[in-house]
This record gives structure tokens, C-alpha cells and sequence, in this order.
């Protein structure tokens, strides 16, 4: 046990040691978590990194009526104002090329006679309600900012169907008071008149009409707010994991090109201790990095990882299993300088599948089943589970399923690696 | 001439001396593209690409009928009515972002009582599920608001002649409801929705995933121009070349010219690949992508030869090609689009030529913009390439 | 016969500690002319600058008449370099490195072609010029490392220690090459720790240490600096049996020098056969063992030591 010690401590240290190493050990996973945390707002005075902001859109009312001018008001609004960075213009071309520019995500062209397609002047002399022609509003979206140009339609469509409903509640009500005979039709110019003055003063019944939303979790704690980086940080932890153990598979053959390898061979220590030291130096190196990255990311970014018990069985499990991989790629592979080209492949390919690079990469079906085999996706969960309030109880499918992959990546390896692999050829 | 083709064709060899190089050239682009874009066919605008949302109705409720239906008319999301215990598997096991139940007692009569509740399951820290959210709460508030415009025809039929009794009052109500809804189903869409007329019919905007993958994994190799100056420097190369007719001009610029070629050919290949197997369409403006990305790979090298100044060894050269090509790539919007980011930011990555490329390349994809609209991202491209090339051969050592 | 080299008063500081301190000498046209000299004595330093790598801090040289400083171009078109570091691509093969430097030495086409051909029937591996470099053993890098140098057909080559750390069997093998080499009228800048390489090779020697050239000549002209001067090698018990040795040896008539290295002592003296018998009787007075005795006759090892008072290994 002491030989095994000694040769993984001294790995350890020289895994530590390597400067060009802890580039991609330590610095680039943390480059690329503060990375998405600027880019995500993580940083910024609104905190949580949950979404857009500024959105510029250019609007065009030629609209003469006072809905073209609502909908206006409503993008100038104080509600939006850290959301949409509007403008206007006058002209609707200017608005349509700032689009094609990529120098706006949206143009709002209300055209003439809008109001008056939704409130005709001549409806409220009417003994009925004339369906008038429908003239609507243009939304020329830019392709390239889906997401804002989504947002900016929703906010549309919310102020149509407000307006909608308005319009729908008046004609109901006063069809209503016709069908009921309670109005005679020469009364209604006059009651719609008074109406309307009432609901533009506030008068509204749909204060107490309310739909509460209740979150729920599969636990007794409160629902963790959104935090990308709570997501992405793990993500980015176990992406370079995979780095560091096929990193360490490379340099286990390195030392069998380099000789010294076989020279441990000829002393006392036995093949099993030998491997077993350099297997147990490449999992000490991917705990301690995993481990550093969790405590720097803890203390830089405020990021709360949920119980510490379920913290201690975790991070152990991702560096086994995450090794034994790492054992496995070097077992199979003739070189050093392939066990670094397969191993760098094998970390990219399995951070996508195991959704390291976020939840917006479609990972579904076949694929989905295949991430099953990575550890990033039990990791990553596991992590997300604990931080989002989890317990041990709620990770050991986790836990188990990391196991079972250090185990038939292991026993596979160990196969793969007898004696006569281990001396230089 | 010959000189520089004989070092660039040099360093092709030992850059594709083991097969294993295909990985990083081909196979890994092409994996990644595929992934994100969508598969074969990449997400097209048939395909459905909407949040999942599991809905479980234990109301049976005309309101949580109504609700249900409303949701199902969201572009956004789509909505999949099923028993509680199989909501609760699939979404246990990740299968979709967010759950809703409609517990019993969900109606009218609850929400005029402030009283209706909807109970709502997400994914942590899931954008899809952020969405959702946003959704349900604007169809919720379209459901109240036509409760709402029900409750003031009957607020308005009361103060012209009271009701003879509550059967009376809530009659004129039902009535009120179902003509509100009935109207407000037939309500016109008073929003069209368009996109700038140069855009392509067939336009599919998985191709914007690949031009992000494209630039991604073109430029990390670029930068890894500075391993191989590294390792001539180790190997003694370097010295010798010196001591050959060849100047050291010949030799940058044979070094460089090689790794801008491979790269030339690397992003043929990807967009052959791109176009052929997974029929997108890289814009209508051939000449503008050729000379876009033509701009772009001087700039990655010129920027890897800058940094083939400051490393040391050929392990520093790769780990600091990986990390700044990645973040840069990230930085730039090649992962998540630039509109994601706060509007700070998005000034700040103008310092980037991973962000010049990218908008360069949207514009020539999405937004149908030929050679003389991305002008502006050459010239910037065609700088950054100056400026480093300038620093780089100015610093360059050659032992 | 005219000189294809000329080298005048070459100085290089590296800050404050000068690498190469005032080298003079000439080669002949067709001469292979060895610098000799432990590690560290400036002869790389001294090669780098003939090859046209850097410029010296002051002096000059001068190949065929072309300045190393002014006329670099001209002089690498003349000079082939053979350098101490096995300084090729191991991805590729044996062809495709020769193939590639010929390009850069202004070969091409058929005449490319035909001079590689060439140069691996030259070096013996024309039968394995498809395997990478990096499958190959010391020996064969080493000669390919030397067919590089070949392919322009220079008229002057400099082999900076070509046979460092290769087999006895592949160090024959270059010797022999640079021997056949010079026959065909190729002048030869050799560098070398090796004394045995020196003696074997060259028409004329030039020892360099702490770089300065202290010695240049013919090996019969050095060795005559020594006189008929032959050197007793004792091996005692340890490094403090030696010091002690050579203390009793100081100021004993008929002994031109002693020196000790480690449990090594090195006595020179004009008469061996008559010198051991009364040394030896000295070291059993004073109880010293002796383990080995070997006499060596003058060679270059004995002038650097008669110049130096080091030995040429140290």
C-alpha cells in the first residue's frame, strides 16, 4: 500500500508541477465559467444571469388613433426600460433596413387605421357590430436574434390581447344589454361614451380575478432561483475532468516510452501496485482539480452546492469514474500522443453529450441514451439535484450509476493492461 | 515560392502524420455540427423545436379545458396532456422542463374568488422552463381577462337594471363567459410577422448553429500555429532552416500559408459537409462567405503566430490554443448568440475577431447579405490579421 | 592551396560572460580542420556564427571570400551543416526530409529527385527511406542528420559532434563517411570532445577552451608541444589518495606535471619506461594503493592538459 501511495503522491506532484498542464486543468475551466458568466449578465447589477437585455427595436406609428400610440407608450414603459432600447422614426424603409442592417432585432410598423380596425367610430352608431376590415401591425423580425425578437412579439401580442379582450368585453357588453333588451340601440353612442370615460378612469372588475402559479419542488426546500452559473459551472468541471484523466492515461504511457516505467517494474514493487499507484495518482489529480475548481468557483461566484454530504460522496464519484475512463482510452491506445488526441476528443464528446456546454444543445433520443455512458451527465445532475436542494437520498441513482462506469471501465482497462504493456517495446 | 509551398507542405505532412489528426480536422467538427444543428435535415421550420410542457388536468373544468387549449395555440410551447403518475416519471427523468398540474376546483368561480391555483414544476436553472413560465403567465392573464370582461357586462347590465337573483346574475354571466370566448377564439391575428425580403425561402436556422461550430473549430487550430513554432524551436529545425538560402520571411510566411490553406480547406469541408448531408444553406452569396472566412483564418493565424511569441513549449501552446480559442469562440457568440448577452458585453466583444466573424457569417446566412454589407467585418478581420501579424514577426525569435 | 575559410578576431558576449573570445584560424580548401575542446569551450557558439545563425559582437568571417555578417546568403548557398541536435522532422521519412530541405537549398524537379536518390545511396538507407524518422535508431538519424547536410553539395561542412551518443559501430560509419567525403575534395569543419576523432580525422586541430583558441596545428606539431612527453595514468583508491599522490609527486625530479582527477593521476614524464619503477616505490613508501597503471604516448589529450593543467573529459 505504501509503494501505491508513493507512486500516486508522486504523480500528484508532477501533475501539479506542470505548467502547461494547469492551463487546461485549472485556468481554462475557469476562464470559460467566468466567460459565460459575463456573457449570461451573471455579473451584472441584475444578478442572476437569467436573460436578455436592451433589446433595440425601431418603431414606425402611423397609426392616428390612440391604440398605435398605446402600444408606443407600452415600449417606453418604466416596466421595460432595462428590457427594450427603443427608438422611432417616421420612415418605414429606415426601420426595415436598421433590420437588415443587424443593427436593430425588430421593426414595429403600426400602420394608419389601426385603432380604427379595432374601434370603429362608426360601430358605435351602429344597431350591431360590423366586423371592420383587419388591419395589422408588422413585426419585421431580424433572423440572427430570435430569442429578444421573440420577446419583443410576446410583448405585442400581450398588448393586443389586452386590447382584444377590451374590445371583445365592450361589444359583449353592450350586445349583451341589446340581446337582454335592457339598452335601447339609440342609447348605446351616449352608454358607450360614459363607459369608456369609467374604464379609462380604472374602473376594472378584474382586480380580484386572479390565477395564482405555485412552484413546486420534489422536496421540502424552497425552489433555487435561477442561476446559469450554478448550471454551467459543474458543466465546465467535469468537461476538463475528462481532460486531466486522459491527460494522465497519455502520461502512463509516456513513462512505459520513457523506461521508467519498466524500472519500477524490476524493483520490489509488483505490476499491480505499480498500475495501481499510477491509476490512484491520475484519480487524487482529478479529485484535487475538481475539488479546486468547486472551491474557487464557491468563493468567486457565490455559488451555493446544496448538502456537503451528498458534496463528498459526489465529487469522488465523478473522479472515479471519470478515471477509469481515462485508464481505459490509455489501455487501448499505442502511444502517448494518441491517448492525448483520442483522450481530448473523448472529453469534448462526452461534455456535449453530457450537456457541459448547457441545456440549449438538443440532446435527445439516441444521443440521449448514449450521454448515459459519459460522467458528465450523472455528474452534472447530481450536482444540479444537490444544488437545487437535494439530498443524498435524491443522488443515489447518481452515485450508483458513477460506480457501475469506475467499475467496467476499470475492469476492462485492467484487462486491456497486463505486464507486457506496461515495458517499452 | 517554392520555398513557402515546400514549409507549408512540410507542416501538412507532420500535421497529418497520424490519423488521429482527422479527429480534430473532420470528425469532431462534423459530430458537433450535427449535434447542435439538429441532425439530418437540421431543424428545420417543419420540425418542432417548442418546450415541452406535461400538463395533468385533475379539474375536467370548462376553465381548465380553456387553458389547456389556449396553451396548445402557443408557438412557443408544446403541450402534452397525461396522467399524473406518467407527468411525474417523465419528468423525473429529464425528459421535459417543466410540469403543470390543474389541480380540481380550477374555475371560474375560484379565480373571481382569487382563488384558483396552478401548480407549476421546472428544471433547474432551465431556459426552457424560464420560457414556459412567461408563457403560462400570459395565457393565465388572457383567461382572467376574459373572465374579467364577462364580470363588467354584467357590472354594466347592474347598474342599468339590478338583478332579480344570484341564478339571474350568474346566467347573464355564462352568457356573458362563452361570448366573450366565442369571440375572442375568432378574434383576427392583428400581428404579422415577417423577416427582411432578401432572406432565402429556405433559409434553416440550424445553419447558425454550424457557422458557430465552423468558426469554433477552425480557429483553436489557427492558434495552435504557435505548437508548431514551438516544436521547431525544440527540435532544432528552426536553427537549421536558418542556416539555408531560405530567409526567415520565407519561413513565417510558408508556416502561416500552410496553416491558412489547411484551414481554407478545413471549412471547405465542413460547409461541403454541411450543405450535402445536412442540407443547409449557407446564404446566397458565395464570394462574400469565401472572402468572410478567408479574412477570418488570416486573423486566426496572424493571431497565432503573435502567440507563438509569448509560450515557451509545445504544451503551453496547446493548453493556451485550446483555452483562448474556446473562450474567444464563446466571447463571440459562436455557442450562445450575441443577443443573449447584456448590452456591456456585447460591446465589449467588438475586440474579438471571433465576434466580427460570427456577425459576418449570421449576416451572410440570415440575413442574405452580400460581399459589399460585410465589408465593414473583412476590413475588421483584415486588421486584427495586420496588427498581429505585425506584433508577432516583430517579436518572433528564432532560437 | 587557397582558404575556403577565414576566421578573424570572432567575439560574442552574452551579456557579461563571453562565449567566444577572439578566434582566428583558417581552413584550406579540401582540409578537414577539427575544433577540439571540453564542453563549454565556445565551439558551437563558434560554429553557430561561421553557419551564419547570429552575427558575432565583433570580428568577422569570411567563406570563399563571402562575410558571415554581410554576405550571409551567399555563404549558406556554400556551407552545409551537420548540427550536434538530430534537427528533422520524425513524422516524416527519411525521403520526405531530404526532400524537403533540398527545396530549401534551390533543388528541384528531376535534379531534386536524382540528388536524394543520391545522398540515401551515399548514407546507406536507400532501402529504408519510406520509414518515419522516428522509427529509426540513433545511428540512422544521425545519418540522415548528415545527408541534410549533403544535398546542396557544399563546399564546406560543418559537423557540430556528429557522433555523440551513437554506437561504435554507427561512429565508425560516419567517420568513415567523412573520410570518404574530404577524399572527394570536401572541406570539413569538424567539432569534437573526442580526442580520438581529432587525432583520427584531421589534417590540422585547433584546441579551444574558455573560447579562445589556444592551440592550432598539425597533431604532429601539437603533440611536439609536449615534447616526447608520455603520461602515466594511476588509478589509486579514492579522490583523497590521488590529492595526496600527486602532493608526493610535486617537485620529484624528472616529472614534468602531475594532476589528479577524482581517484585518477596523471603524470607526465619524458621517459615512461624509466619513470614507473621509482613512482611506484614513492606511492608503497607512503602507503598508497595502487589499482592501474597506464601509459599513454603524447596525443592531444596530453597537450590540452599540457596547456590547460585540466584533462580534455573534465
Amino acid at each position: 500500500m505504501q509503494k501505491l501511495l508513493s507512486i500516486a503522491l508522486k504523480d500528484l506532484k508532477v501533475a501539479f508541477r506542470d505548467r502547461a498542464g494547469l492551463i487546461l486543468m485549472l485556468l481554462a475551466p475557469m476562464a470559460l465559467i467566468i466567460g459565460m458568466g459575463v456573457i449570461s449578465g451573471r455579473f451584472s447589477s441584475s444578478g442572476s444571469g437569467a436573460g436578455i437585455s436592451d433589446i433595440p427595436i425601431v418603431i414606425v406609428n402611423q397609426d392616428e388613433g390612440q391604440l398605435g400610440q398605446a402600444l408606443v407608450d407600452v415600449f417606453y414603459s418604466p416596466d421595460l426600460v432595462d428590457l427594450i432600447a427603443p427608438i422611432t422614426t417616421t420612415v418605414v424603409e429606415t426601420a426595415r433596413q436598421q433590420v437588415s442592417d443587424n443593427t436593430a432585432t425588430a421593426a414595429v410598423i403600426i400602420p394608419a387605421g389601426f385603432t380604427a380596425s379595432i374601434i370603429p367610430e362608426t360601430a358605435l352608431t351602429a344597431t350591431s357590430f360590423q366586423t371592420p376590415t383587419v388591419i395589422s401591425i408588422e413585426l419585421q423580425t431580424n433572423p440572427t436574434r430570435a430569442t429578444s425578437a421573440e420577446v419583443v412579439r410576446s410583448i405585442i401580442l400581450e398588448f393586443l390581447a389586452r386590447v382584444e379582450t377590451n374590445q371583445v368585453g365592450g361589444q359583449v357588453t353592450f350586445e349583451q344589454l341589446l340581446t337582454q333588451k335592457l339598452v335601447r340601440p339609440a342609447d348605446i353612442p351616449a352608454l358607450a361614451r360614459d363607459f369608456g370615460t369609467r374604464m379609462d378612469a380604472g374602473a376594472n372588475a378584474s382586480a380580484s380575478t386572479t390565477i395564482t402559479i405555485e412552484h413546486m419542488t420534489n422536496n421540502d426546500a424552497p425552489p433555487a432561483p435561477f442561476d446559469v452559473l450554478a448550471l454551467l459551472a459543474p458543466g465546465m468541471a467535469l468537461l476538463f475532468l475528462m481532460y486531466t484523466v486522459t491527460r494522465g492515461g497519455a502520461q502512463l504511457l509516456a513513462e512505459r516510452d520513457a523506461g521508467t516505467l519498466g524500472r519500477m517494474l524490476i524493483s520490489p514493487a509488483s505490476s499491480a501496485q505499480i498500475l495501481g499507484g499510477k491509476v490512484a495518482g491520475i484519480f487524487l489529480t482529478a479529485l484535487a482539480q475538481v475539488v479546486i475548481l468547486i472551491v474557487v468557483s464557491t468563493l468567486l461566484f457565490n455559488l451555493h452546492w446544496g448538502d456537503w454530504r451528498g458534496l463528498i460522496l459526489l465529487l469522488p464519484a465523478v473522479a472515479a469514474a471519470a478515471t477509469g475512463w481515462g485508464f481505459l482510452i490509455a489501455s487501448f491506445v499505442k502511444t502517448p500522443q494518441q491517448a492525448g488526441s483520442i483522450g481530448a476528443a473523448v472529453m469534448l464528446l462526452f461534455g456535449i453529450l453530457g450537456g457541459s456546454f448547457g441545456t440549449n444543445v438538443p440532446i435527445t433520443g439516441f444521443l440521449d441514451t448514449l450521454s448515459k455512458i459519459t460522467p458528465n451527465a450523472w455528474g452534472i445532475q447530481g450536482f444540479t439535484a444537490l444544488g437545487n436542494g437535494g439530498n443524498v437520498t435524491q443522488i443515489m441513482p447518481n452515485l450508483l450509476a458513477l460506480c457501475i462506469i469506475a467499475m467496467v471501465t476499470f475492469g476492462m482497462a485492467s484487462l486491456l493492461f497486463r505486464r507486457g504493456n506496461l515495458i517499452k517495446k | 515560392m517554392r520555398k513557402i509551398i515546400a514549409i507549408a507542405w512540410k507542416d501538412a505532412l507532420i500535421n497529418f502524420a497520424s490519423p488521429s489528426s482527422l479527429l480534430f480536422f473532420f470528425v469532431l467538427p462534423v459530430v458537433f455540427t450535427f449535434i447542435i444543428g439538429g441532425g439530418f435535415g437540421g431543424a428545420t421550420a417543419s420540425q418542432d423545436t417548442r418546450a415541452k410542457l406535461l400538463v395533468v388536468d385533475q379539474a375536467g373544468t370548462a376553465s381548465s379545458q380553456q387553458l389547456i387549449d389556449l396553451l396548445g395555440q402557443s408557438t412557443a410551447l408544446s403541450i402534452e396532456p397525461m396522467p399524473w403518475a406518467e407527468a411525474n416519471a417523465t419528468f423525473d427523468a429529464d425528459d421535459a422542463p417543466a410540469l403543470l398540474i390543474i389541480p380540481a376546483g380550477f374555475n371560474s368561480t375560484a379565480m373571481i374568488s382569487g382563488t384558483a391555483q396552478l401548480q407549476l414544476k421546472q428544471q433547474p436553472n432551465n431556459l426552457d422552463a424560464v420560457l414556459i413560465e412567461r408563457t403560462l403567465n400570459t395565457t393565465a392573464s388572457q383567461i382572467t381577462s376574459a373572465i374579467a370582461a364577462a364580470q363588467t357586462a354584467v357590472a354594466e347590465a347592474e347598474r342599468i337594471r339590478p338583478f332579480t337573483s344570484p341564478a339571474e346574475r350568474q346566467a347573464y354571466f355564462d352568457a356573458a363567459l362563452k361570448h366573450t370566448t366565442q369571440l375572442l377564439a375568432q378574434a383576427p391575428s392583428r400581428l404579422n410577422v415577417t423577416k427582411p425580403s432578401q432572406i432565402a425561402p429556405d433559409f434553416n436556422p440550424a445553419a447558425q448553429a454550424s457557422a458557430g461550430q465552423l468558426i469554433t473549430w477552425v480557429f483553436i487550430p489557427l492558434l495552435g500555429i504557435s505548437a508548431m513554432f514551438a516544436y521547431e524551436r525544440r527540435n532544432g529545425t528552426l536553427r537549421r532552416v536558418l542556416t539555408t538560402p531560405a530567409s526567415r520571411a520565407q519561413l513565417l510566411l510558408g508556416t502561416i500559408f500552410g496553416q491558412f490553406v489547411t484551414a481554407l480547406v478545413q471549412m471547405g469541408l465542413l460547409i461541403g459537409f454541411g450543405a450535402v448531408v445536412m442540407r443547409l444553406n449557407w446564404g446566397q452569396s458565395p464570394l462574400a462567405l469565401i472572402v468572410l472566412l478567408s479574412s477570418f483564418a488570416l486573423a486566426g493565424v496572424s493571431l497565432g503566430t503573435m502567440l507563438g511569441t509569448f509560450v515557451r513549449s509545445e504544451g503551453q501552446a496547446n493548453g493556451l490554443s485550446i483555452l483562448l480559442g474556446q473562450v474567444m469562440a464563446l466571447l463571440g457568440g459562436c455557442w450562445y448568440p450575441l443577443e443573449l448577452f447584456p448590452a456591456p458585453v456585447r460591446t465589449v466583444v467588438q475586440v474579438l475577431p471571433t465576434t466580427w466573424a460570427m456577425q459576418g457569417l449570421s449576416n451572410v446566412l440570415q440575413l442574405g447579405a452580400e460581399l459589399p454589407a460585410v465589408l465593414p467585418n473583412i476590413a475588421v478581420l483584415l486588421g486584427f490579421a495586420a496588427v498581429f501579424f505585425v506584433i508577432g514577426v516583430a517579436r518572433f525569435r528564432f532560437e | 592551396m587557397p582558404n575556403i575559410l577565414e576566421v578573424r578576431q570572432l567575439v560574442k558576449h552574452y551579456g557579461s560572460f563571453t562565449a567566444v573570445n577572439g578566434v582566428s584560424f583558417e581552413i584550406q580548401a579540401g582540409e578537414i580542420f577539427s575544433l577540439l575542446g571540453p564542453n563549454g569551450a565556445g565551439k558551437t557558439t563558434t560554429i553557430s556564427i561561421l553557419s551564419t545563425l547570429f552575427p558575432p559582437t565583433s570580428g568577422d568571417a569570411f567563406v570563399d571570400g563571402h562575410s558571415v555578417i554581410t554576405d550571409a546568403l551567399a555563404v549558406r548557398r556554400l556551407i552545409g551543416i551537420v548540427p550536434q541536435e538530430i534537427a528533422l522532422y520524425e513524422e516524416l521519412t527519411a525521403r520526405e526530409n531530404l526532400n524537403f530541405w533540398g527545396t530549401l537549398y534551390g533543388l528541384s524537379g528531376g535534379a531534386l529527385k536524382s540528388r536524394v536518390e543520391e545522398i540515401l545511396t551515399q548514407i546507406g538507407l536507400l532501402d529504408k527511406a519510406s520509414g518515419r524518422i522516428k522509427t529509426y535508431s540513433g545511428g540512422m538519424k544521425r545519418r540522415v542528420n548528415i545527408g541534410v547536410g549533403l544535398l546542396h553539395r557544399p563546399q564546406l561542412l560543418f559537423m557540430d559532434e556528429p557522433t555523440v551518443g551513437i554506437d561504435p559501430q554507427s561512429r565508425r560509419a560516419i567517420l568513415d563517411m567523412v573520410l570518404e567525403l574530404n577524399r572527394q575534395g570536401m572541406a570539413v569543419l569538424y567539432t569534437t570532445h573526442y580526442m580520438e576523432e581529432a587525432q583520427e580525422l584531421s589534417h590540422r586541430v585547433g584546441i579551444m577552451d574558455h573560447g579562445q583558441m589556444i592551440a592550432i596545428g598539425t597533431v604532429k606539431e601539437l603533440t611536439r608541444q609536449v615534447g616526447e612527453t608520455e603520461t602515466l595514468r594511476f588509478q589509486v583508491a579514492d579522490a583523497g589518495a590521488a590529492a595526496q599522490f600527486t602532493a608526493l609527486l610535486q617537485g620529484t625530479a624528472g616529472i614534468t606535471r602531475a594532476t589528479s582527477t577524482g581517484d585518477e593521476v596523471s603524470v607526465m614524464v619524458p621517459h615512461a619506461a624509466e619513470a614507473i619503477a621509482p613512482i611506484v616505490t614513492q606511492a608503497t613508501e607512503a602507503g598508497l594503493k595502487i589499482r592501474s597503471l597506464d601509459v599513454q604516448e603524447p596525443n592531444l589529450e596530453a597537450v590540452f592538459l599540457h596547456l590547460t593543467g585540466r584533462a580534455l573529459r573534465d
